[in-house]
């Protein structure tokens, strides 16, 4: 009956209840959609650092952390191989050789780790080979010799990544019924090469309106961009013997992950190819990556097996590898929690203010019941169920509302490219595709309880301290 | 058998530098099934006593008792659960709740008193058909009139089946025809019931439906009449 009446009672002021409502809903969707955006960021980075980056597990030389040296291979490492290798948890792994290498073309040069891969291994425990570029050639899917998959980002710093526009250019441009002005300008940067994104947008689009180069630019930018597959970079590192070496390589693939550190640092050559003028054994490894089977919560386990076996050689999960993945990974519940927690705060003014108001308006009546037998608990938890009523009928809209959000976003993704790089230079993805567990919303639907029967405690005193002839006797 | 006893019952009001003597010293008795009309003029201290009866205001002096039970001697939700149980109210206005139906109205003290469903739906129906509502049931009040609403607190006061039921003025605000046919019902249910019915008047023609006449002033009884049969 008590809760009948609080229902009805949320209904009697429709319009000033609505506004509370609506306040709520769009707070919780707002809460829904925040929240799901960090947690599908926090679970791309963790999965970009798992399978992309770090893998669960990595053995190395504990000398190699401190100093990249060449000679620091790990130690004794047939047995740490097979030791791994019979693992029940573990089922993928890899090893690699790597080597701090200078890498110059004929306009430029930069620093980079090679790794020397075995592809079908590799593929096994990282998927960068599913970031190989369009228009970026293959995962060592070629028949040349020395082939080499680099990053965009290292592309770019070697000048293997150019902007220019070319005859097919023009023809899709036509096709696309771009305007007249344009493709006139388009046609005169014929041949003309510039080697960032940035420089080639500036030159054209200076010579656009506004709103031409905003619908026009970013486009034909993407479409004027190539890579010049197949060229020639030179290394220059410190092989075995400590003798100084030279070799070069030919560019296979080019990769874009979302953490454009880890890009610039990384490229990848067949095993063998390194092996030789490095001067690599058949033993001589620098790392063995390798992901357990199942669920990720045993790779403490395996990293004390493995190390309490060898302890010569360093075992790291990839908490301690993507430490800011792990961090974001552990707080994410908590940060929900707090972003919710201070959207229901501050909705929580509201929601107090409109219970007073409409404790004020039926004094009388409260007078008039707590004369005819309604004792104070039976008053508070009228009021307060009134409150919880209130503020869960609009958070059940929202977490509706947010939950369509979500569902959508997720499979469309959100594109914070025009930002994007930012965050990309930090290792978060530029296109987020927000996620959701379901216990997140039963963590809100009690934390609306919560905040429900808070906000009424104050409109609720306000009418236990009535005393029934009083409030009879005002008009 | 007494159902009230009223012992020197004084109320003193110190507003301002003024003491109003609002009941000044009333010693009354009612007895199972009385139908009894506190009257005078306004000011006279007529709602003050009815208050003190029903344990809504406390006596500055003297003793009021229900049953035997001393009101003075109960607080807080103890009281309220006393007035739930042994009093029923109807008061001048305002005595429904607004969202409820006539018949959740009426049922509402009942669900207080946690009777179940299948109690609570026959006596209400018992009782709305008694003060002809039993075609307006599920009617909120604003959609009835006046004195339908004034029925329908009727119902509500006895529902929770009360030692007696307390009505200050329940006619002011009714026309002629809707008073007489209150007081009819009102008579009526008090002697089906036999149910005690205290209620408060300044209207004479109210005054000639009771078969017991106070007549209070300044806080004071000054006589207290009793008639036969009650024409
Ligand atoms: N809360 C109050 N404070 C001060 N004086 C009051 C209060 N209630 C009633 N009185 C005074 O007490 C007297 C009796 O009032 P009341 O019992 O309301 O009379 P009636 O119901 O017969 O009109 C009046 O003089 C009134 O002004
Ligand atoms: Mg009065």
């Amino acid at each position: 009956m008590i809760t009948a009446i609080s229902w009805k009672n949320v209904w009697r002021n429709k319009h000033r209840s609505m506004i509370v409502i609506v306040a709520v809903t769009l707070g919780t969707v707002a809460g829904v959609f925040v929240a799901g955006m960090m947690k599908g960021w926090s679970d791309q980075r963790v999965d970009a650092a798992i399978y992309t980056e770090a893998a669960h597990l990595k053995v190395q030389n504990p000398e190699y952390l401190n100093n990249e040296e060449i000679t620091y291979t790990i130690p004794n490492y047939n047995a740490v191989k097979t030791f791994i290798e019979n693992q029940s948890n573990i089922e993928k792994y890899t090893s690699r050789t790597k080597v701090v290498a200078m890498a110059a073309t004929s306009r430029g040069n930069t620093a980079v780790t090679l790794k020397g891969i075995n592809p079908d291994d590799e593929k096994k425990v990282s998927n960068l080979y599913e970031f190989i570029e369009e228009d970026g050639g293959s995962y060592f899917d070629v028949d040349y010799k020395n082939p080499i998959v680099i990053s965009d980002k290292t592309a770019e710093q070697l000048r293997i990544k150019t902007f220019r526009v070319t005859t097919e250019l023009i023809d899709s441009l036509k096709s696309l019924q771009v305007p007249e002005n344009v493709l006139a300008l388009t046609q005169e940067y014929e041949g003309r090469r510039f080697y960032s994104k940035t420089k080639f947008r500036k030159a054209f689009e200076s010579e656009l309106s506004k709103s031409d180069a905003r619908k026009y630019g970013a486009l034909i930018a993407e479409l004027a961009k190539n890579y010049q597959l197949k060229a020639k970079i030179v290394f220059t590192f410190t092989d075995m013997h400590g003798d100084l070496t030279y070799q070069s390589y030919r560019v296979c693939g080019i990769y874009k992950t979302s953490n454009t550190a880890f890009d610039a640092m990384n490229a990848f050559v067949l095993q063998d190819d390194l092996a030789r003028v490095a001067g690599f054994g058949p033993a001589d490894f620098h790392e063995i990556a390798a992901l357990i089977n199942l669920d990720n919560s045993t790779e403490k386990v395996e990293q004390l097996a493995i190390s309490t076996r060898f302890p010569e050689v360093n075992v790291m999960t990839w908490r301690e590898m993507a430490p800011d993945a792990a961090m974001l990974s552990d707080i994410m519940d908590i940060y929900y929690f707090i972003i919710m927690s201070i959207i229901f705060l501050a909705l929580a003014f509201g929601i107090v203010n409109t219970m007073l108001m409409s404790i004020m308006e039926r004094i009388k009546e409260l007078g008039m019941l707590m004369a005819i037998g309604m004792n104070k608990k039976k008053v508070f938890r009228m009021i307060m169920l009134e409150t919880v009523f209130l503020t869960l009928t609009g958070s059940l809209v929202g977490m509706g509302l947010g939950a369509l959000v979500l569902k959508i976003t997720n499979v469309t993704g959100l594109d914070f490219s025009s930002v994007g790089e930012g965050f990309e230079a930090f290792g978060y993805a530029a296109i987020v595709y927000p996620n959701i567990e379901w216990s997140f919303f039963f963590a809100i639907i009690v934390l609306v309880i919560v905040v429900g029967i808070l906000s009424s405690i104050s409109p609720a005193r306000k009418a236990l301290k009535l005393k029934p002839i009083d409030a009879l006797r005002t008009e | 058998m007494k159902v009230i006893e009223i012992k020197d019952l004084v109320k003193i009001y110190n507003e301002s530098e003024v003491k109003v003597h609002a009941v000044n010293g009333i010693t009354l008795d009612f007895e199972q099934g009385e139908f009894a009309a506190i009257v005078g003029p306004s000011g006279s201290g007529k709602t003050t006593l009815l208050n003190m009866i029903g344990g809504l205001d406390d006596p500055t002096s003297g003793e009021v008792l229900v049953d035997g039970t001393a009101m003075s001697n109960l607080k807080g939700s103890d009281l309220t659960d006393f007035r739930l149980n042994n009093i029923g109210f109807v008061f001048q206005s305002y005595n429904l709740i607004p969202v409820l139906t006539a018949k959740e109205n009426t049922e509402f003290v009942m669900r207080l008193q946690g009777k179940n469903s299948k109690e609570c739906d026959a006596r209400t129906e018992e009782l709305l058909k008694s003060v002809g509502l039993g075609e307006r049931m599920n009617a909120r009040p604003a959609k009835l009139s006046g004195g339908q609403q004034q029925r329908v607190a009727v119902a509500r006061a006895l529902a929770s089946k009360p030692k007696f039921v307390l009505a200050d003025e329940p006619t002011a605000n009714l026309d002629s025809k809707s008073t007489e046919t209150l007081l009819d019902i009102m008579e009526k249910l008090n002697r089906e019931e036999n149910i005690t019915f205290v209620f408060s008047t300044h209207d004479a023609r109210v005054v000639n439906k009771a078969r017991r006449v106070i007549t209070v002033e300044d806080g004071k009884v000054i006589s207290d009449e009793r008639k036969n049969g009650g024409e």
